[in-house]
C-alpha cells in the first residue's frame, strides 16, 4: 500500500519535493518558483507573514489548489489527478480547528472506515482507546459530542484518527494558535516521533524551535533559515 | 355530466376576486401590488397562448408535433431549473437535459403507453397534459436537489476536503450532500402526497370532476399522476446530480467555481477551483 511506501524513504531520500512550483489563484500569483525538499522523519516549520502563501503551499501538496508551474513530488509520485488519492491517503491534514465530520468522538474516529478503501482496517474498541491514550486523551471521551470538546482535544482526536489509518506525514496549519501551553506541549510531543514527517505552518516560536528546519514563505517564494 | 362553460364576462368577473388582496397589499404597503398585477397578466396571456397551441396540437394530433412540443417543454424546463439552481446553463445544459428527459419522458410514456393506452397511443389529449404535469411538478424538486447539493459542498468545503483526505472517492465524498439534497427535493412532495385529499383536493382531480368525470375516474388518474410525478422527480434529481458531477468537479475531485451563475466568494480554504 502507498502509505507503507513511506517506510522506504530513509536517510537522505526525499519524501516531499517542490520543484519550481507556482500557484495562481483568481488571477493572482500566490507562489512562484518554490523549491525545497523534505526528507522522511523531518519536521519543517513554515513561517512568514499572513497571506504569503503558507497554507496555499499545503493545499497545493494535497491537490486542493492546482499547481500552475513546476511540480510537486510525493514519495516518488508527481502530484497529479492519477496519484492524488494515494497521496491524500498517506497524508494527514490537521487544521487549527479540525473538521471531525461526525457528532461524537467515536463516530469521528470511525468515519474513514465507512469508505471502501479503509473498510478492512477498521480498528477495535481496545485499539481506539489505546490510540486515544497515546495522544493524551481519556478513553471515555469516545462517547462525548464533538461540539462539547475543546479545540486542542479535537486536534488530538484528528491525530489519533490519522494514526489509526497508518498516516505518518502530517501537514499542520496553525495548530497551536488555539491551544493552551499544556495542550501544545502534548501535541508537540506526539510529533517528536522520528517516524513522523511534518510540514507545519506556524507563528509559534516554541513550536518552530522544535522543528528541524524553518522555511520562510515571503514574496511568493520560500527561503530556508539557517 | 356536462361542464358549465364560463363566458368571457364570467371570466372577467373572476378577476374581481383579486380586488380584496390587492387592496390589502396596498394598505399594508407590501410593495408587491405591481408584481402581482404583472404576474396575473402574464399568467393570463401565457394560458391563452397555451390554449391556442393546444387547440392546434389536439386538432393535428400528429406524433411528430407532440414530440416537438415535449422537446420544447423540456428545453424551457431545463433552462428554468438551471437558472433557479444558480448554475451556468452553458456548462450543464446537456447533462441536466439528459437527466430530466430520461426520467420525465420515461415515466410519462410508460403511463400513457402501458397504463392509459389511448388510441392512437400518441394521442395529444393524454400525452401533452401528462408530460406537462410530470415535468412541471418535477422542476421544483430538481431545482432543490441541484441547488442544495452544490451549495452544500460549497458551504462545507472543509468537511468535503476532510472526506477526501480520509480516503473517500468522489462518489463517497459527495454522498452526504447528495442524501441531504435528495431529502430536500423529496420532502415537500412527500408532505403533499401524505395529506392529499384531506388537506387539499388535487388540481388534476378537481379539474377532471369539473370537466365532467366521475370522482372514481378522477381519483384513479390522480393516483397515477402523483406516482408518476414522484417517480420522475426522484429519478430526474438523481440523474441530474450524477450527470452534472462529471462537469462540476475537476480531476482532483474539487468543485469548480465557474459553474455558478454569480462569481462566488470561495470558502475559508478557497478550495473551489477556478
Amino acid at each position: 500500500m502507498f502509505v507503507n511506501r513511506i517506510e522506504d524513504f530513509k536517510g537522505n531520500n526525499t519524501l516531499i519535493h517542490f520543484e519550481k512550483v507556482g500557484v495562481t489563484r483568481h488571477r493572482t500569483r500566490i507562489l512562484g518558483n518554490v523549491s525545497f525538499d523534505i526528507r522522511p522523519g523531518e519536521k519543517a516549520g513554515l513561517t512568514g507573514p499572513s497571506g504569503s502563501g503558507k497554507s496555499t503551499l499545503l493545499n497545493a501538496l494535497m491537490g486542493i489548489f492546482p499547481v500552475n508551474e513546476g511540480r510537486i513530488i510525493f514519495a516518488d509520485k508527481v502530484v497529479s489527478s492519477d496519484s492524488i488519492r494515494e497521496i491524500r491517503r498517506s497524508v494527514a491534514y490537521i487544521a487549527q480547528e479540525p473538521m471531525l465530520g461526525a457528532e461524537t468522538v467515536r463516530d469521528s474516529i470511525l468515519l474513514p472506515y465507512g469508505f471502501r478503501v479503509n473498510r478492512a482496517q477498521k480498528p477495535g474498541e481496545t485499539r481506539i482507546r489505546e490510540m486515544l491514550t497515546q495522544v493524551g486523551l481519556a478513553g471515555d471521551m469516545l462517547d462525548r459530542r464533538v461540539i462539547n470538546i475543546s479545540g486542542g482535544e479535537k486536534q488530538r482526536v484528528a491525530i489519533a484518527r490519522a494514526l489509526l489509518l497508518g498516516k505518518k506525514v502530517f501537514l499542520c496549519d496553525e495548530i497551536t494558535s488555539a491551544l493552551d501551553a499544556e495542550s501544545r506541549d502534548i501535541v508537540l510531543g506526539i510529533f517528536q516521533n522520528p517516524a513522523f514527517t511534518m510540514l507545519s505552518v506556524s507563528h509559534d516560536e516554541k513550536w518552530l524551535s522544535a522543528c528541524d528546519r524553518r522555511l520562510t514563505v515571503a514574496g511568493g517564494t520560500v527561503t530556508e533559515e539557517s | 355530466m356536462e361542464t358549465i362553460h364560463l363566458s368571457e364576462w364570467e371570466l372577467a368577473a373572476v378577476y374581481l376576486m383579486l380586488g380584496g388582496p390587492v387592496a390589502m397589499m396596498a394598505w399594508l404597503r407590501m410593495g408587491i401590488v405591481r408584481e402581482t398585477v404583472y404576474a396575473v397578466l402574464r399568467m393570463t396571456v401565457q394560458l391563452w397562448l397555451v390554449g391556442i397551441y393546444l387547440t392546434v396540437i389536439f386538432e393535428f394530433n400528429a406524433w411528430w408535433l407532440n414530440a416537438l412540443w415535449i422537446l420544447a417543454m423540456l428545453v424551457v424546463a431545463n433552462f428554468s431549473i438551471l437558472r433557479q439552481a444558480r448554475l451556468v446553463w452553458r456548462r450543464f445544459f446537456s447533462a441536466t437535459f439528459a437527466g430530466t428527459a430520461i426520467a420525465t419522458a420515461g415515466v410519462s410514456l410508460f403511463l400513457v403507453f402501458f397504463i392509459i393506452r389511448p388510441s392512437p397511443l400518441y394521442d395529444a389529449r393524454y400525452m401533452i397534459p401528462i408530460v406537462g404535469m410530470v415535468l412541471g411538478n418535477c422542476m421544483r424538486g430538481n431545482v432543490l436537489a441541484l441547488e442544495r447539493f452544490y451549495s452544500g459542498i460549497r458551504e462545507n468545503e472543509k468537511e468535503f476536503i476532510t472526506y477526501h483526505m480520509l480516503g473517500a472517492t468522489l462518489t463517497e465524498a459527495v454522498r452526504p450532500y447528495m442524501q441531504r439534497a435528495l431529502r430536500a427535493a423529496a420532502g415537500p412532495l412527500l408532505a403533499t402526497i401524505a395529506t392529499m385529499g384531506i388537506v387539499s383536493l388535487p388540481g388534476m382531480m378537481t379539474g377532471q370532476i369539473l370537466g365532467g368525470s366521475v370522482p372514481v375516474t378522477a381519483i384513479k388518474y390522480q393516483i397515477a399522476i402523483v406516482i408518476a410525478i414522484f417517480s420522475a422527480m426522484i429519478m430526474a434529481s438523481v440523474l441530474n446530480l450524477l450527470f452534472s458531477m462529471k462537469i462540476a468537479f475537476d480531476d482532483f475531485g474539487m468543485l469548480k467555481t465557474d459553474i455558478f451563475i454569480q462569481s462566488i466568494k470561495p470558502g475559508p480554504l478557497g478550495q473551489v477551483r477556478e
